[in-house]
């Protein structure tokens, strides 16, 4: 268990996030690239005021008329990627161990924040596939891998809430939430996760075209 | 009435006599007090036998003192000071913060022994 548990936490948290990383990058490059050969003009009208106009808005809950027609599904994706991205960073039991590993701290969110955050999540995962269930519009565009994507991005927080809340006897749930942890970074570039990052230039775009090409607002 | 609270006199001297005689100074777990806010519950550390099943009969493996130089002393030690009389909450040079020492200290040989708990629910047991 010792072995496991320091292969886990060592090497393993390496290489997931330098597959996280380095594959986040080579996607915005091939992504830069094909726009350079298939419609290079796009280029000529990328505009910073346009973009960040965009980007801003769509930041913004109801601030859209996206977000105003469908506000339960606004409410649900911006609780649910709020809390996504927030817990990992500020989780407690995660700055303890960068400030081991590298010496480094920041402001932790208290242990009682995290755990109702991280049960957001996991209901808006659940929440999601549900939806994709019922609503017979969206079940229509749903694939198998579409749960799988939720199974992967809930996986973490379920084990993460699971080994806090010590269900489990030993070492195992931890162990388990690592890798779990490990395998959806690695996997964010190579699945439509990538939109984390892909997302924000495919808004800069619509914002860029219809800004300074179609002289219209894309919100 | 005079009967009832004498009764009742009586059982609570009692149990006072049995917690000063059982609860004798056991160390079960680490007190966290010195922590302003402590999120976890206190780990579990029942001192005496822990040491005796580990086989740590050098107290100064963890009370340990230090000279000017950062060398550690060989025959003294400071068992008679908790660790945050000398461990401040942040880091100091070479001395780790206190939540850092506790956890360099304890999971640090637990994993080179490859014996004893490492993963944060292991120590910090909830009641
Ligand atoms: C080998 C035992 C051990 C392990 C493993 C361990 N701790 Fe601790 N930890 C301690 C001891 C001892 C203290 C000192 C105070 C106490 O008993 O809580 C402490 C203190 C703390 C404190 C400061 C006091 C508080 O409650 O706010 C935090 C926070 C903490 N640990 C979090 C963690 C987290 C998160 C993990 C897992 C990543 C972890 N610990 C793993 C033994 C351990
Ligand atoms: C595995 C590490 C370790 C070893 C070895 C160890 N201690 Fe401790 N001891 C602790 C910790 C941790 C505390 C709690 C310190 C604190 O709260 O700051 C403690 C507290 C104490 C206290 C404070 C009183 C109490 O019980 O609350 C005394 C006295 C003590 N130890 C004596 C000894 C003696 C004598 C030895 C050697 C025979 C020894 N210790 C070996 C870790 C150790
Ligand atoms: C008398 C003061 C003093 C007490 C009491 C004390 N420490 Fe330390 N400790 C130091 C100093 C000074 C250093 C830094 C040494 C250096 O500069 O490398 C240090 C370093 C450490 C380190 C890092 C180096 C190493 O030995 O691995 C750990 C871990 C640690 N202390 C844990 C503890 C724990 C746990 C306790 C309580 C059982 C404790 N200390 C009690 C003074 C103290
Ligand atoms: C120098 C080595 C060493 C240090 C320091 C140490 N431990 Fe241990 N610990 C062990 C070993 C070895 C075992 C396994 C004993 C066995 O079961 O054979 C162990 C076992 C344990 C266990 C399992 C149950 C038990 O009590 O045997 C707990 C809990 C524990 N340690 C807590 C702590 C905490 C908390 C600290 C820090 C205050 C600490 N240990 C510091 C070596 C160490
Ligand atoms: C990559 C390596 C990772 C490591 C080494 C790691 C380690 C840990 C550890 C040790 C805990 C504490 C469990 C406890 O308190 O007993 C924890 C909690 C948690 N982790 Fe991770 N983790 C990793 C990745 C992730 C990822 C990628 C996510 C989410 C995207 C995540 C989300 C969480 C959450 C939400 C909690 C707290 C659960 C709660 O308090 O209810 N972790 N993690």
């Amino acid at each position: 268990m010792h072995a496991l548990y320091e292969w886990v936490a060592g090497p393993l948290t390496w290489v997931a996030f330098a597959v996280f990383v380095i594959g986040l990058v080579f996607r915005l490059v091939q992504v830069l690239v094909m726009v350079r050969k298939t419609e290079p003009f796009i280029f000529t009208y990328m505009s910073w005021k346009f973009s960040l106009r965009s980007i801003g808005r769509w930041l913004v809950p109801f601030a859209t008329l996206r977000w105003r027609t469908s506000p339960v599904m606004t409410v649900a994706t911006f609780a649910f990627h709020l809390c996504l991205l927030v817990t990992p960073v500020f989780v407690l039991s995660h700055i303890v161990l960068w400030d081991e590993a590298w010496g480094v701290q920041w402001w932790a969110l208290p242990d009682a924040v995290a755990d109702v955050m991280t049960v957001v999540v996991i209901a808006g995962c659940l929440f999601f596939a549900g939806r994709r269930i019922v609503r017979r519009e969206v079940r229509f565009l749903t694939d198998a891998s579409d749960y799988f994507l939720l199974a992967l991005t809930a996986a973490p927080f379920v084990t993460g809430f699971l080994a806090y809340h010590q269900v489990t006897q030993g070492a195992g749930m931890t162990i388990a939430h690592m890798i779990s942890g490990q395998v959806l970074l690695a996997a964010i570039p190579f699945t439509r996760l990538r939109h984390m990052l892909l997302g924000w230039l495919t808004r800069a775009y619509m914002g860029s075209e219809f800004g300074g090409v179609r002289r219209a607002r894309d919100y | 009435m005079k009967i009832k609270i004498g009764i009742l006199l009586a059982v609570l001297l009692g149990s006072v006599l049995v917690v000063l005689a059982f609860g004798q100074y056991e160390m079960q777990v680490v007190e966290n007090y010195y922590f302003p806010n402590p999120q976890r519950p206190p780990a579990v550390f029942e001192h005496d036998r822990h040491n005796e099943t580990a086989e740590l009969w050098d107290c100064m493996i963890c009370h340990h003192v230090y000279d000017e130089q950062g060398v550690q002393s060989d025959w003294e030690s400071s068992e008679d000071q908790a660790c945050a009389d000398c461990h401040g909450l942040e880091d100091q040079g070479g001395m780790p913060g206190l939540r850092k020492a506790f956890h360099q200290s304890c999971k640090g040989c637990h994993l080179t022994e490859r014996k004893g708990p490492v993963t944060c629910a292991e120590c910090h047991v909830k009641p």
